[in-house]
């Protein structure tokens, strides 16, 4: 099969278009307003502006990619039906995917969804190729092992039950054009 | 086609093209290197019409016309790049992705599907309609080795069209009219024995091999332009293999042998290759049986044996088997080694099979007449019946046996009987076969898919195969197997390597003399041509 090129529309950015001098602001907006906060805070006596890990956890922001997961629907299934774009798409090949076949309406679902997650680079480019929603970038940040092969995730830890994941799935339907 | 050697010249948006008077337009622009979508067009079939697709301006008719339809005429000033033809191109798309079901992501055609290609290139990107689409069936079981979905047809008809013309069994039909039209089997199941090529011609995913159903991403795949090795036709194939291994053949063109097509048989034939009882190392006949052995070891014990076996009855009792499996290479190889111990009688085992008029040969091995042309063996039998009774009369006591079709050959008692008499064996094959478990040394042999070569087809024509598969390191391919025993037995220093091969077969004389090496193109080449 020929490569083929398919040229996608993209403007160029412009100084007015792509406003980096507002994100310069922006981000100096909240340096300044978390310094300002934080020194509110002390003039009113507090000493201690840690957070205390593992005891108390920050609530994450939407955008945060953290390790991806799979999407699990309420009838226990997972919404994956393994048309393997992540794994086209993940830039560390570290997605590997075996389809196969299911009585479901769906067809095809994954018998073998594999995530090396040593290899995985939370750059968030599965979550964007995919067709279905399914594979999501959770705010799950702790995902340490003391071997290898725990590292490498299998479906059946992967999976997530996909009310959990509707801050991220709302973020995403925002912002990624589909 | 009054003069079929007369040239016209057309002009295709400022570019000019010289054709045959009568050729088909939309050929003649895609020949040339244009890019027109077009579906139901297909050059083995008939001309359809029917997708409407490949419309073109021409310059004095009063409307656009499908250029499949079309006969070139000198003169012929022909507009592609027209905003007419962009606007129509965009509205037959939009058509036809109306009711198509967007199921691309468990439909196995993505990545290679026409629909996708071209709705992404020429289409309008965006669906405007929001009613439902159509429900029809789909997974459909209408053959043994075919599925058929409904809903993502197009009604190209090319699948219809290939089971009239080609494979002459008409079991697909296009039920109904207008937008009720429906791609059904009507009075028997699509079965016959080509039945798999309609999922090629399928444009889309309507037609899908239950063998490639859900199972790989087209895109993975990665293909080689080789030979399928099922029968002695020479069907030119792609191997599209992924994470070490095979995951389907699929034919290539090549006008002088196959058109475009392949027979399912040919097709499903390549499981061989990944078997699980495949034979990975050397076995060396041990005090409890076959044994493992490393290559190097096994190899000295077979030049060994040989040795010792020739010293002990002389060279005239040693007998060869040549494969029909293997490439003009390596029995050019196997004969040199095998001459160059003495050995007289070669024999050679072709398994044979159902075949037909079309592309179905009866000999169920891709290189028996390469192995004829380098005169390894002669006679009618290829020298088997001649080989067997010098074996039951003793004359023949060792036998160095290249695959196990030899097996097949004969009525089983007999070839055992003989088997059972021999007092040297040597086998060469993909598995570690029971029947030849007196061989004293068993080397793997290599599959088509793992090697590169050449194979002469029934009719002469020297094809290459290319290697699409690695092969473990260490491994020695079944030329390697002949080089090293001939320079221990024959104490030269040969190396296999395939254009030094093809030289020493040139100065060897005989038909391959003729073709170069590096000449051998995609198609190809003859040996009664040269």
């Amino acid at each position: 099969m020929a490569v083929q090129v398919v040229n996608v529309r993209r403007p160029a950015a412009t100084f007015s278009s792509a406003k980096p001098w507002l994100a310069i602001l922006k981000g100096m907006w909240v340096s300044t307003r978390h310094f300002l906060g934080n020194l509110g805070l002390f003039l009113r006596g507090r000493q201690d502006f840690a957070i205390h890990f593992p005891e108390q956890r920050l609530v994450q922001p939407p955008a945060l990619r953290g390790m991806p997961v799979l999407a699990r629907m309420a009838d226990g299934k997972e919404r994956c039906v393994a048309c393997g774009l992540c794994e086209w798409a993940c830039p560390t090949s570290c997605i590997t995917i075996y389809p196969a076949e299911t009585a479901d309406e769906v067809e095809r679902y994954p018998e073998i969804f594999d995530i090396d997650m040593s290899r995985c680079m939370f750059c968030g480019l599965c979550e964007e190729a995919c067709p279905e929603e399914a594979i999501i970038m959770s705010r799950q940040l702790e995902i340490a092992s003391y071997t290898r092969a725990g590292s490498l995730w299998h479906k059946a830890d992967l999976l997530v039950p996909v009310e959990q994941l509707k801050t991220r799935t709302d973020y995403i339907r925002r912002n990624y054009e589909r | 086609m009054s003069n079929p050697a007369k040239t016209v010249r057309i002009t295709v948006d400022n570019q000019v093209i010289e054709a045959p008077e009568g050729a088909t337009l939309l050929q003649v622009m895609l020949d040339a290197g244009l890019d027109i979508p077009h579906y139901c067009y297909h050059p083995k079939l008939s001309i359809d019409g029917s997708c409407r697709l490949c419309q073109v301006k021409i310059d004095g008719m009063p409307k656009l016309q499908i250029s499949c339809n079309t006969q070139v005429r000198d003169g012929m000033v022909v507009h592609v790049a027209d905003p007419e033809v962009e606007l129509t191109r965009r509205g037959v798309l939009e058509l036809l992705l109306l009711n198509h079901p967007l199921d691309c992501p468990i439909c196995d055609k993505a990545g290679e599907c026409w629909l996708q290609n071209f709705a992404m290139r020429f289409g309008a990107r965006h669906a405007r309609t929001i009613e439902p689409r159509r429900k029809h069936g789909k997974r459909m079981d209408i053959g043994e080795r075919i599925l058929l979905d409904q809903e993502r047809c197009i009604l190209c008809r090319r699948c219809v069209r290939f089971c009239r013309e080609v494979s002459k069994t008409g079991e697909l039909f296009v039920f109904n009219h207008g937008d009720h039209s429906l791609l059904d089997i009507y009075d028997r199941r699509l079965d016959n024995d080509y039945s798999m090529n309609v999922a090629d011609v399928c444009p889309v995913g309507a037609l899908e091999t239950k063998d490639f159903h859900h199972r790989m991403r087209v895109w993975f795949l990665e293909e080689t332009a080789s030979v399928c090795p099922s029968c002695s036709n020479g069907c030119n194939i792609m191997i599209s293999a992924a994470r070490g291994k095979i995951w389907r053949l699929t034919p290539r063109r090549n006008d002088e042998v196959n058109d475009t097509w392949m027979c399912d048989a040919g097709r499903l034939n390549y499981k061989f290759v990944g078997d699980a009882g495949r034979l990975v190392t050397p076995l060396v006949a041990g005090e409890g049986g076959p044994a493992p052995a490393n290559w190097d070891d096994a190899l000295q014990r077979a030049a060994g044996a040989i040795g010792d076996f020739v010293k002990r009855h002389g060279a005239k009792a040693l007998g060869g088997v040549a494969s029909p499996h293997l490439t003009n290479e390596e029995n050019f190889r196997c004969g040199e080694m095998l001459r160059a111990v003495g050995v007289e009688r070669i024999a050679m085992a072709v398994p044979r099979g159902k075949h037909d008029d079309f592309l179905i040969k009866a000999e169920k091995a891709a290189n028996a007449r390469g192995v004829r042309e380098l005169g390894l063996v002669a006679g009618p039998d290829d020298g088997l019946e001649e080989l067997l009774r010098a074996c039951e009369a003793g004359e023949i006591r060792g036998l160095y046996v290249c695959g196990g079709d030899l097996l097949e050959a004969a009525p089983a008692e007999r070839i055992d009987a003989i088997l059972g008499k021999l007092d040297l064996l040597i086998v060469q094959d993909l598995a570690a076969r029971p029947r030849f478990a007196r061989a004293a040394v068993t080397l793997p042999a290599t599959t088509f898919a793992e090697k590169d070569g050449t194979f002469t087809n029934h009719a002469g024509r020297v094809q290459r195969i290319r290697r699409a598969l690695a092969t473990p390191p260490g491994w020695r391919a079944d030329g390697e197997i002949f080089t090293t025993l001939l320079n221990t037995l024959a104490a030269r220093s040969e190396r296999f390597e395939i254009a030094a091969v093809w030289e020493a077969m040139s100065r060897d004389g005989g038909r391959f003399a003729a073709i170069a090496f590096d000449r051998i193109g995609p198609e190809g080449a003859p040996l009664d041509a040269a």
